[in-house]
């Protein structure tokens, strides 16, 4: 069946909707129909909205129509937010009306109990029967913030989310506007999907579809549970092939999967099966929800390294042994640095080192370091002996370098080797500006040490199985 | 792979569990190399098996109803000479008659005794999710204690196969240590893609398992196999999957 649907509509209608209609509740509050609206005209989404509801005439300055079969234009994309059993009879109005695409917000299915088990497989019959796709039920959604298209059902507190190049998909609600501040971290997207209970489009299709996005450099996706397993390799493998896909599968311990299997309605999976799929089909695993979004940044933002050997600046000698340990897991090496680099190097500052290289002593030293910085920044990055950079940043008590470092940063655009940041300091909101000004630039930034490596760490991994034969 | 006459056999005596000599014979014609390991119906012609393979050899019952025969007593091991293969062969019959009377009994098998080597093991299963896996491991402790194995999904490349051996914590091991030479890693490799073959091309086997298999510098052998097959229901349904992927 699974390849029946590969066959059917694309799964475009969703992210790329010229009309859109919203169909069920429309009471002002945190959730529903209200809110989708809301925040679709608050991204700024260029396509037309038709609110369906008997019991409304007007919303948002948008005339509501009393039902799907009324709207005067072809929909695109509908959003669903009913109770559970009148789903699958609007489910059928849609297809009748020609719609490809159905989100199905409304909860109660296969989640709940046995009626939704079966309302659940209604909907998967009529996504058979009539071709229509459908992403849920028990859904936060899709975005493409691209184009503006935020039909969040949850107050999110904030309007906008950032155009990216990282897609972010999900068996939860958990990666959704309202559940991440992707506004205050000036986080970038290209497409955010919660699956929900995947009654039709499940993680291969989404998969797919990513394959052949360009906004999408990097493919991140939470999973509890596969729906085909010979096909998930399949088109993993190929999709690795041309993008990453990083993936954080929870239910890892044997009580995890009883737990995941009784309430994703699957079949539990064995982790060891899991993890001989990733290695077999290239996928990188992630180890913590933080990763989920942390990772896919060295993808999006940076080019991929040529090689394993990394380059270590420093304000301490602790953290660049930390930077070692850590590194030596994903098997990359600190080398020494070239002759050229070390010469130049003691030039600047003697004894600034020859492996990491630390700042720490001149910083101490010399009044105006900033100018002898930006000179050791640009001598280690292009030395042809490394072929990553794990950079270190100290913000200081009042922010006073923040600046000098952006200008420094802006002249190694160029530089076609990836730069891993880790910003320091006494005062959070200078490490969080800090932060957020680099990443607008496109130099991604760590909130750990270890997480940088990793990330620089897989990026060459990665690299490398890309680069050979598999 | 044309379908094999044991498997065929089997399906119309309705048994799921092969014998190890039907086990062995199977793969061997899969091309998987197999310890010469014939079927002696009387005492005298385990004799005369014995003296054609030379000794030290190894007795072991052959019945579609022992499946673990060292627990019933079904194994004789390191026999060196005429007298201890002929005696053998009637206490390992008699013991089993006395123990399962109603044992059918197809006779016993003689296989020469393995010189020593690694012992690893290649397994496979079947993935409720992914469909048949395969497993590789350390023989002995390292698989049984330890679990040091590692996973592929069938069907798997040259890579992956090599991959799979390498992963294992006791990889070490293979490579030689302590003056221990090292093994055929390649022969290694080319079992796991032989039987990732042999899974893909015969659905209806459910389970199958080379234990031990001894590695060499030069080669690798395998000792004892077992193979199981899928109930009809199962079978018709992995048909049906099997066809529906290719």
């Amino acid at each position: 069946m699974a390849y029946i649907s590969q066959k059917r509509t694309g799964l475009a209608p969703f992210f790329n909707p010229k009309t859109i209609a919203v169909i069920g509740s429309l009471k002002e509050g945190f959730f529903g129909g209200y809110v989708v609206i809301k925040s679709l005209l608050n991204a700024g989404f260029k396509g037309e909205i038709f609110p369906v509801n008997p019991s409304y005439k007007e919303i948002c300055g948008l005339a509501v129509y009393p039902s799907i079969k009324v709207v005067p234009r072809r929909i695109d994309l509908v959003l669903i937010i009913t109770g559970a059993r009148s789903v699958s009879g609007i489910l059928k109005e849609c297809a009748e009306r020609g719609v490809r695409a159905a989100t199905v917000v409304s909860d109660g299915f296969a989640e709940r109990d046995e009626e939704g088990v079966k309302l659940q497989r209604e909907m998967a019959e009529i996504a058979r029967q009539t071709g229509i796709r459908i992403i849920g039920p028990n859904t936060a959604g899709i975005a493409n913030p691209s184009k503006g298209l935020i039909p969040n059902p949850y107050e999110m507190g904030y309007e906008k989310v950032k155009a990216g190049n990282i897609a972010i998909c999900a068996q939860t609600g958990m990666i959704n506007p309202q559940a991440f501040p992707y506004g205050d971290l000036h986080y970038g997207v290209s497409k955010i999907c919660d699956f929900g209970n995947k009654c039709d489009v499940d993680e291969c299709d989404v998969m797919e579809y990513l394959e052949n996005d360009p906004a999408t450099k990097a493919i991140t996706l939470y999973l509890e549970s596969i729906k085909d397993g010979q096909r998930f390799l399949k088109v993993s493998k190929r999709v690795t092939s041309k993008k990453p896909v990083l993936i954080l599968k929870s239910g890892r311990t044997e009580q995890g999967a009883r737990v995941s299997a009784s309430h994703t309605g699957s079949l539990a999976l064995d982790d060891r099966i899991f993890d001989a799929a990733c290695k077999q089909s290239g996928i990188i695993r992630l180890e913590s929800f933080r990763e989920l979004f942390e990772l896919p940044k060295i993808f999006a933002y940076q080019p991929l390294p040529k090689g394993n050997r990394l380059g270590i600046i420093t304000f301490t000698g602790a953290v660049g042994v930390l930077a070692i340990d850590e590194g030596a897991k994903y098997d990359l090496t600190v080398p020494l640095l070239s002759p050229g680099t070390r010469k130049k190097l003691d030039a600047i500052f003697p004894g600034l080192g020859k492996r990491i290289v630390d700042i720490g002593p001149p910083m101490a030293v010399v009044n105006d370091y900033m100018s002898i910085y930006s000179e050791i920044l640009k001598t280690v990055t292009v030395d042809p002996c490394i072929d990553s950079i794990f950079n270190v940043i100290w913000t200081g008590p009042s922010g006073e370098f923040m600046e000098e470092y952006l200008k420094i940063y802006r002249g190694l655009e160029g530089i076609r080797k990836p730069i891993a940041s880790w910003v320091y300091g006494p005062r959070v909101p200078y490490i969080n500006e800090m932060t957020c000004q680099l990443e607008d630039l496109g130099f991604p930034v760590f909130p750990e040490i270890e997480m940088a490596i990793k990330a620089l760490g897989t990026a060459s991994q990665y690299a490398k199985t890309k680069g050979g034969n598999r | 792979m044309k379908k094999s006459a044991t498997i065929v056999q089997l399906k119309k005596e309705g048994r799921l569990i092969l014998t190890e000599f039907e086990s062995k014979k199977f793969l061997k014609q899969a091309g998987i190399p197999v310890i010469e390991t014939r079927l002696a119906r009387t005492p005298k012609e385990a004799v005369l098996f014995s003296q054609k393979m030379g000794f030290p050899v190894a007795l072991k019952i052959s019945s579609p109803e022992i499946t673990h025969k060292t627990d019933s007593g079904g194994v004789r091991l390191s026999l060196n000479n005429m007298k201890e293969v002929k005696s053998a062969y009637h206490e390992i019959t008699e013991g089993i008659l006395k123990q399962h009377p109603n044992a059918a009994i197809q006779g016993v098998s003689v296989q020469k005794m393995a010189k020593p080597g690694t012992e690893v093991i290649v397994g496979t299963s079947k993935d409720p999710q992914f469909g048949p896996v395969i497993m590789f491991g350390l023989g002995g402790i390292f698989v049984e204690v330890l679990k040091d194995v590692s996973f592929r999904i069938i069907p798997l490349g040259r890579k992956d196969a090599l991959e799979m051996i390498e992963e294992i914590k006791g990889y070490p091991l293979l490579q030689g240590y302590r003056g221990k030479e090292p093994v055929d890693i390649p022969a290694l490799t080319e079992i796991i893609l032989k039987i990732s073959g042999v899974m893909k091309e015969n659905p209806e086997i459910k389970e199958l398992e080379l234990n031990p298999i001894m590695a060499y510098k030069k080669g690798a052998l395998a000792v004892d196999a077992r193979i199981i097959l899928e109930e009809k229901a199962v079978l018709r349904r992995a048909k049906r999957c099997f066809s529906d992927l290719s």
